[in-house]
């Protein structure tokens, strides 16, 4: 039934005219693919410096907070701009982004890392700044970081294994497989 | 002709014989790259953005420099030793693409420019040096990067 919908929605998007065009021209698609890797370096740049902070492994004679609160404003911007591009990707290719298992994963750790940093931007506004020039934050903005660091990392290597086609719909693969990546819908 | 004969070997090695052949290592190495190329931008940013004003402009910027420049050198590290791998699998194409080479230019002078030019600088007590001196500093890093990071993407594409 969700795969149905999913690659009906998939289909109506692939059928528009600019998402053919984009798919079809060269640069313009390899430059938004290229501004997607390059913002992403903005926003990770700026996240691992945070959660490196929140772990004790640099600035660690910066308050956490203020490296936080400091490095929030261009982390977002890079996600802005990475978020926008990966939106304008998939619609460049809606129905082969929407059968690939490696897509599926990549939009489940992306709302696990949402819910993470909602989680630990909660846990640190709640938290008092006694601790703000510890080298190592309290335990439980230490566990966020770390889920940060180990979330976005399988982002990445998920994004990275879109490229490659092993579990593709035209490869002979077992009823599960198929299920999974949305595959046989008739 | 003796650096494609470098390039054939690279391809023909155990190294490179282990990329061609097992796609999710080859995958790992890709992603591991794309980590730590994050990192090494974050790094840079921190700095240059400092030297520039823009960001934590009360801290000192020997301390976000120093900082940033222990981190830069892992992500260097990871850079370099999964790159090699990486070239190892498609070395002959590598060396026939324009934008590898570009890459490879840019890569050099960037590592140059760090440990020749940038670190030695940034050494020294930031409040003597001028501020002009810092600022061109960090405009020359960011667009050197910068460099890097696009004929890098730009290599898959051509």
């Amino acid at each position: 039934m969700i795969n149905e919908l999913l690659l009906n929605f998939a289909e109506w998007l692939g059928s528009q005219p600019s998402s053919q065009n984009l798919i079809g021209s060269f640069y313009m698609w390899n430059w938004i693919e290229s501004t997607h890797v390059l913002t992403l370096m903005v926003f990770l740049g700026m996240l691992f410096v945070i959660d490196l902070r929140m772990l004790g492994l640099t600035l660690t004679n910066v308050p956490a907070t203020k490296v936080n609160d400091r490095l929030n404003i261009p982390m977002i911007i890079g996600f802005a701009i990475m978020i926008t591009t990966g939106f304008i990707l998939y619609y460049a290719n809606p129905v082969h982004e929407t059968q690939s298992i490696w897509f599926r994963f990549k939009v489940v750790l992306l709302v696990a890392a949402g819910i993470n940093a909602w989680l630990f931007h909660r846990a640190l506004k709640a938290s008092s700044g006694s601790w703000d020039m510890d080298a190592l934050a309290p335990k439980r903005l230490r566990i966020g970081a770390a889920l940060s660091l180990g979330l976005w990392t399988l982002v990445i290597i998920m994004g990275r294994l879109m490229a490659y086609d092993w579990f593709d719909c035209d490869k002979p693969q077992g009823a599960f497989i198929n299920w999974a990546v949305g595959c046989n819908i008739q | 002709m003796e650096l494609l004969t470098f390039f054939e070997w690279l391809e023909s090695s155990m190294l490179g014989q282990a990329a061609k052949s097992y796609g999710g290592v080859y995958a790992m190495f890709q992603s591991a790259h794309l980590f730590s190329m994050a990192l090494l931008g974050g790094t840079v940013l921190l700095t240059d953005l400092r030297l520039l004003g823009v960001l934590f402009r009360d801290v000192p910027s020997n301390v976000v420099a120093d900082n940033a420049h222990k981190w830069f050198k892992v992500a260097l590290a990871i850079i370099l030793g999964t790159g090699v791998f990486m070239v190892a699998g498609v070395a002959i194409k590598c060396y026939h693409n324009s934008f590898f080479w570009y890459k490879m230019t840019a890569l050099a002078t960037g590592i140059a420019f760090v440990f020749a030019v940038k670190r030695p600088l940034l050494n020294q007590d930031h409040e003597l040096l001028k501020p002009w001196i810092l600022k061109s500093v960090a405009i020359a890093s960011i667009l050197v990067w910068f460099t890097v990071a696009a004929t890098g993407r730009w290599i898959g594409f051509s």
